[in-house]
Formats: structure tokens, sequence, C-alpha cells
């Protein structure tokens, strides 16, 4: 489970108890990304992708976990990066959205955070990234953007 | 609503549905021969006796009082004998029986849907009523009288003559039931029927318990009265009453006062107690007094056999098992052929792992046939729609029915029924003249004839619809196709074949006139569709004057299919076995480039085209060469063609599992694709749909 695997919890100061939501943060093309535990089902680090043919470039196939097929994206050709051989550090993010299960091909996971919702805020327009809609800055200065997981798996 | 509620709602509507399609099967058989056997009539009786115990139970007044009506009408016909109606009678009676189950059912249909029941059916229980009365006023002179509630009025009145006490009896016994066990009426008829499965003569009291639910009162507040003759039957009927389950107490009692016991009537009353008595429960035939009972009664007995055996399970139920076994097929290849093993000599373990294998191979078949019903259930429906627009077209059309035990996946039964519903309705409104003299003059047999036959091929089941009408006018299919403007090339270069299949086209329709039955135009385009869900394709033949057939091919199963891996590059796919028809090396001096450039092949003096995988779906590192791969001969449908690839690895049961529902967004069927399914070493291999990757690839030349 996400929680387990990544152990470092942090929590942000001057929270108030009740719109504390959890994030997992991972990095694509040194951005570093948050999704809502809500949807993070696993973090899987070995795998086998069998690709299919005739789809999007970003739809790297499918895997097998645990008997079920889960077809997996790559987060970065899906917003339009550049391509990056995978490493070691690469892994895949399995979420849940609305039933439907998705995997999702991150640089890598770095940890889970508890973020107040309501310090969260729109990001300005000219920064506008593909599949985000706002986004948090951070004390040390490092900004999270919030991936929009509904976005993902719609047309 | 709370669970168990649920749960015997859920069972009320199975066992409701299940009886209002039997009925719908007894119907139109009895119409064919224009009349109701006796067997029907006490078929039709006790369903209906069903419908309204279980209605009442859930407290769907409406559908009991139609049920109960009914239930009426049928006892009077069954006091009465069947031959008491005239023809004119006859036919009312049916047209009632196909409105009542019509209306039962759409009364069910909205228990099903959870939408408010009709609460006003007085003038349906009018008409039926209306009949009655009708049929009672002529047939004899029973009062009408049967506000009572009771059906069994006539014999009531009958039987009021000779009024039950039970004091003319030496020897009873007094049986009280559990308090609270329910339906103590019914568990008093088992009894009875225990009793004259031991040849006893006896009696007993209230003598209405296998009709009238009201009884169970009385037994509740007065005990259940069980008469004999003979101090040796009393003894007799002890054991059998002490063997019966539910009984708080009994007691055996001899009346003192009671006179010589009377001859007469003992015999009266088993008589007719014992031809009423054919309930399911009855196991094996009693003595017999008529001469029609000893058939009646096996055949009671027999239902009540067919019927105890089944159980019904709740389908998600299924397809959790099949998963599940599914995954233990592949769990045990993945143990047995573990790298982990390679190289070591485990007799014990091989030994072991071989009884696991046909284990689990037994396992998957029985599974795999748990989801098996036959197609009889879908066919039957179809006679019903044969005869409703028989009569409101007024053709004489016969539906004949082959190979309805033909069975298939349950997915599929439900799948084909509103496909094969259109089917029918177009080959009997489109294809049958409409004309009698039409037919005469075309020389053919003046009552027109559609054919329904479902046929196993293999891995396939073949559905066919064929009627012996008009044909289909080839020449007015392409000028409306031309009309509508769906046609996609000059009206010269459509073969027949391209013609028929335009009908399948959306927005296409042969008739200009619009029927209650078909002609909105959204017919077998919407039957396409419905049976490429399932997997199936349908094809249309026709020959001009001699009538038209509409064949579906529909997979067997969709869950489970016998597959040859293949690999091209390093990607690994699955073929279908029964699409391959051949596998061979060839050499690149026998390929034959037609004028375009695509590459052909000769094999058994015809021409096939030839598709290389690697070209389709473009991958990297596999042999482009014809001498280095296979071609591999595979047939889909109408499509007949080579497949390139690089070899073969092995033949194998592969467990199909859709693809994950967010790629079908990218249309991932079209391009060949039809599910995956998961190797024993834990990888994907897909499994193609022969068909379209022969459009699809058609798409990239």
């Amino acid at each position: 489970m996400a929680e387990t695997t990544v152990d470092i919890i942090e929590t942000e100061e001057g929270q108030s108890p009740k719109n504390i939501q959890r994030f997992l943060t991972f990095v694509s093309d040194n951005i570093t990304f948050g999704v809502s535990t809500d949807y993070v089902i696993e973090i899987i680090s070995s795998y086998m992708i069998c690709t299919l043919p005739m789809v999007p470039d970003y739809i790297k196939g499918i895997i097998n976990l645990r008997g079920q097929t889960i077809p997996i994206i790559d987060i970065r050709l899906r917003m339009g990066k550049m391509p990056q051989d995978y490493t070691d550090a690469t892994c895949i993010i399995i979420l849940e959205i609305k039933d439907i299960s998705v995997g999702i091909v991150v640089d890598s996971v770095t940890q889970v955070l508890d973020i107040d919702l309501d310090r969260i805020s729109p990001i300005p327009t000219q920064n506008q990234q593909e599949l985000t809609s706002s986004m948090i800055s951070r004390e040390d200065g490092s900004v999270i953007l919030f991936l929009d997981c509904e976005e993902l798996i719609s047309q | 609503m709370d669970a168990s509620m649920e749960s015997l709602l859920e069972t009320y509507l199975f066992e409701t549905n299940s009886l209002l399609d039997g009925l719908d099967e007894l119907l139109i058989n009895a119409e064919k021969i224009g009349d109701f056997s006796e067997d029907d009539v006490n078929e039709i009786f006790r369903s209906m006796h069903t419908i309204k115990g279980s209605s009442a139970m859930l407290e769907f007044n409406g559908l009991m009082e139609i049920a109960h009506h009914i239930e009426d009408l049928f006892f009077y016909i069954r006091e009465n004998g069947i031959d008491s109606l005239d023809q004119t009678h006859k036919s009312e009676l049916f047209n009632l029986m196909f409105k009542s189950t019509d209306k039962l059912r759409s009364e069910i249909e909205k228990v099903e849907n959870n939408e408010p029941l009709e609460t006003n059916i007085d003038s349906f229980v009018g008409e039926i009523n209306g009949l009655l009365k009708k049929i009672s006023g002529e047939g004899s002179d029973t009062d009408d009288s049967k506000d009572s509630g009771k059906a069994e009025a006539p014999a009531e009145s009958a039987k009021a003559a000779i009024p039950v006490s039970v004091s003319d009896i030496p020897y009873f016994i007094h049986v009280y039931f559990e308090d609270g066990c329910g339906m103590e009426n019914l568990r008093a008829f088992m009894i009875v029927n225990a009793l004259q499965e031991r040849e006893l003569e006896f009696t007993y009291y209230p003598d209405d318990i296998d009709r009238n639910p009201d009884s169970a009162e009385k037994i509740i507040e007065d005990g259940f009265y069980i008469g004999f003759h003979t101090e040796e039957a009393l003894e007799n009927g002890a054991t059998v009453v002490g063997n019966a389950q539910n009984i708080r107490s009994y007691e055996m009692m001899e009346n003192q006062e009671s006179p010589a016991p009377e001859e007469h009537e003992p015999e009266e009353k088993a008589a007719p107690a014992e031809k009423k008595a054919a309930p399911p429960a009855a196991s094996a035939p009693a003595k017999n007094k008529s001469d029609a009972a000893p058939a009646k009664r096996k055949e009671a007995a027999s239902h009540g056999a067919v019927k105890q055996d089944l159980i019904s399970v709740n389908l998600s139920k299924l397809d959790a098992l099949m998963a599940l076994v599914g995954e233990i097929v592949i769990t045990e290849s993945m143990v047995t052929s573990s790298p982990d093993l390679q190289g070591l000599n485990l007799d014990n373990f091989n030994k072991s792992a071989r009884q696991l294998r046909k284990l689990t191979d037994d396992l998957q078949d029985i599974s795999m046939s748990l989801r098996m019903v036959s197609v009889s259930g879908v066919f039957q429906k179809m006679n019903r729609i044969v005869r409703d627009m028989k009569q409101n077209l007024n053709r004489d059309v016969r539906l004949t029915i082959i190979g309805e035990n033909t069975e298939v996946d349950k997915t599929i039964v439900d799948g084909i029924g509103d496909p094969l519903m259109h089917i029918v309705r177009n080959a009997i409104d489109h294809g049958i003249e409409e004309n009698v003299e039409d037919r005469i003059a075309a020389g053919k047999d003046p009552q027109g004839e559609v054919i329904l036959s479902a046929t196993h091929t293999g891995s396939e089941v073949i559905i066919s619809v064929s009627d012996d009408g008009r044909g289909m006018d080839t020449d007015a299919i392409l000028a409306k196709a031309a009309r509508n403007g769906i046609l996609t090339k000059p009206e010269s270069d459509y073969s027949q074949k391209e013609i028929l299949m335009l009908l399948m086209t959306p927005g296409f329709s042969t008739n200009t006139e619009v029927t209650e039955y078909s002609g909105r135009g959204v017919g077998l385009d919407v039957v396409k569709k419905n049976v490429e869900a399932i997997g199936g394709v349908v094809s249309i033949t026709s020959e001009l004057g001699k009538g038209s057939c509409t064949t579906l091919k529909i997979p067997l199963t969709l869950a489970i299919a016998d597959g040859m891996e293949i690999s091209v590059g390093k990607s690994i796919f699955t073929v279908p076995i029964s699409n391959i028809r051949q596998s061979f090396k060839s050499t690149e001096s026998e390929i034959i480039l037609d004028p375009a450039g695509h590459e052909m092949i000769r094999c058994m003096d015809a021409f096939y085209p030839i598709v290389r995988a690697h070209e389709l779906y473009n991958i990297p590192d596999a042999c482009t060469k014809i001498d280095d791969g296979i071609l591999m001969w595979v047939e889909a449908s109408d499509k007949s063609y080579c497949l390139f690839v690089d070899k073969l690895i092995g033949e194998h049961q592969v467990v199909v599992k859709p693809l994950p529902p967010y790629l079908q967004q990218f249309h991932i069927k079209d391009s060949g694709i039809s599910g995956c399914t998961i190797l024993g070493d834990g990888n994907i291999s897909i499994i193609l749909d022969i068909a379209h990757v022969y459009e699809a690839a058609r798409g990239i030349f």
C-alpha cells in the first residue's frame, strides 16, 4: 500500500484539522505532482508491460496485476513531454478512478503529504499544464501540481 | 426491503417468470392443436394457483386477483371437462389466456423495475369472469355466484351433499402442526400423499387442502383429521404421520359411536381427491381408480423430479466462480512450469502436478458447463411472436423449430433474444407474401414457413432464421440504399452479398410503411450491433422468389477458448484455434503481387491475401522475410486470408479476459484485438479477432 511503501509523512504547518487530505507526490519530468491517496491503490516497481498495437503512444500497454489487466499510461507522454528510458526509480502508480483502474508511469515516487485543501490555489493560466488545475506552494519554495484524475481517464 | 425479503422477491420473480414462460409454451402448443388437453388444464390451474399463492404472500394483490380468477375459470373447465366448451369459446379462451399471461408478465416487469403496480384490474377481471359466465351459462346449470372467492363453487355444492363429518369413521388420527411452521394445508397435503403412496384407504378433513389456502387456518385451529376404516390402516397411517415433519402432536382416536363404515362415501371421496392430486410432490403413482389417472400422475411425478433437481443461482456468483477457476488454471500452470523447477528431477512432484492438472481441467469443464443453458427458452418466445403477428397481420405462417436443445452460454442466450425477435419479425413482415394467392401462384404451400434452427459447429453455434417467402429484391435494396445515400461506391460495383449487407447499415428499411412490428428503420443494424456485442456475426442470403435466410454465428462461450500462441517480434498473440485452417512455410518466390501491390499466396487452388502482422501492428525486430516466418491460413465468417507471423509457440486453452474498459475509447476492437489472456508465466497475450484484423489491415492498404 502507498502509505507503507512511502513512509515519510510530513505535516504541513498551520493546518486546520477539517480540510486535510493525504496526497501522494511523485516526480515526472522534474515537476512534482500530487495525487489524492483516495485514488491510489498501490505502487509497483516490477512489471512486464504487454504493448498494444494501434493505440496512442502514451498508452504503454497492459499489465497483469494478480489476474487483473490494467492499462498503463505514461504520464510524460500523456502530457506531451519527451519520453525517457525507464530506470530503477521508474514505477507505476495504480489508481482507481470511478471504478476504472489505470496505472501511470512516473519517474519516481517521493512521499505522502497531509495537505490542507484550503491552501490549494488554481494554477495561473500561463503556466497551465495538461491534466492539472490546481497547485500548492510549500514553505521551502517548492511547488506541487495536483493531478486531475478524472481528466486523466476521460477522452 | 431487507435482505430476506429481497431474496424472497428474487425467488418469486424467477419462479413466476418461469411459470409464465411455461404457460406461454403450453398455450402456443395447445392452440396449434386447437384444444386444451386435460393435462394442460391441470397445468394452467396449478401454475395460476402458485402465482396466486406467492403473489398473495408478497402482497401483490393485482397479480393475485388475476391469477385467482383465471384459476376459477380453469377450475370450472377442469370440473366440467374441456369438451363442454364449444369452438368459439375455446378460441376466446385462448385469446383471453394470451392476454392474461401478457398482463401478468407486464405486472411482473413492473415489480422487477420497482414501479407501482396497477391497482385497477376490475375491467380485466371482469373480462375473465365474463368468459366464465358465458361458458358456465351454457355448459351447465351451475350458479354464477362465484363471488364467494372460492374456485370450487360447482364442486363445493356437489360435495355439500355429502357433509364431511369425522364422526362417521371408526378410527382417525388428529394431527396438529408446529406453531408458525406455515403452509399447514400443504403440509397436510404431503401427509395425504404419503398415505396414498402406502395404498391406504382413508378420508381427511378439511378435504380441500390442495385447493383452498384458507384451509391452513382451519388446520391451525382445529387440527387435521385423517379417518381410517380399519385398525390396521390406522396403525399404518400413524407411522406415516409419525415420520412427517413439523408435527407438534398427533393422537390416534377411536370413534365409539361410529356406525358401520359407509362403503360409498370413502370411495367417492378418495376418487376426486386422487384425481385432483397431481402436485409436483407426488413421487410415485398411488392406486388409481380411473384410467386417465396413471398417465397423469406419472407425468406429474416426472415434473416433480425435474423441478427438485434444479436450483437457481445468481449469475454474478457463477461469474465469480468462473473468474476464480480461471485464476486457478493460470496459477496451476504458473506453479507446475515454474522456472525454479527447471532441470530438477522431481518424480513425485510431477505425478502430483499431473493429478492437479487433471483436476483443474475437470473443474474448468464443470464450471463452464454451469453457464450453459439451452436456447429453447428464447426459441419458444418466438412462437408467441409468430402467433401474434399471424393474428394481427393476417398471414398464415407456421414456425418450425429445430435444435432448440442446443446449449450455449447464458450471456449469449440473453443476448440473442432481441436480435432473434427482430429477425423473425422481419421474416414474417417482409419475407412471407402478403397474399395467399401470390404464394399459390408461385407454387408454394399456402401456409408460409419460418424455420428457426440452432446447431453446434465446434466452437460456434449457428442460429438461422429462414423463410420461404418472396426473397429479397436486390435491385430494390440497391435503389433504396442509393436514395438513402448510404452507398459508398458506384452501384454497379456491388455484389449480391454486399447488397444484402446494406440491409444492416444504420437507417435502412425496405418497407415504406411502418407497421407495429417492423419498418421503423432500426431493424437489422441493431441486430448486427447486438450480435457483434456477443462476438457473433450476422449474414443474410436470399434468393428472389424462394425466400431468405438470416444466419447468426455466435461463439459458444465467451470465457474460454482454445488458442494458438504465436510470436511476432517480442510480442505474443493468441489466435483462436477455430479460426485456423492451416499453418505452413512458404518462400518469397511463391508470393504473387496484385496490381495494387498487395501480396497474395495460393492455397488449395485459390489465392488469398497475406496480412503481415508486424506491418499491421508496427512491431520491431520481427521476421520480414516470408522464408523466415510462417504463414497461417485463417478464416473468420466470410474472410479468409493468410497471416504472416514469426513462429508458432504452441496450443493452449486460454481464459479470455476482456480488455480494460478504459481502452475501449481507443476503438481497440477495430484494430483486431478481441481480448487478452494471461499466460502461465504471468505475461499477457493478446487475442486476435481474425475478422477484424483483416479489416484493420485493409484500412492500412
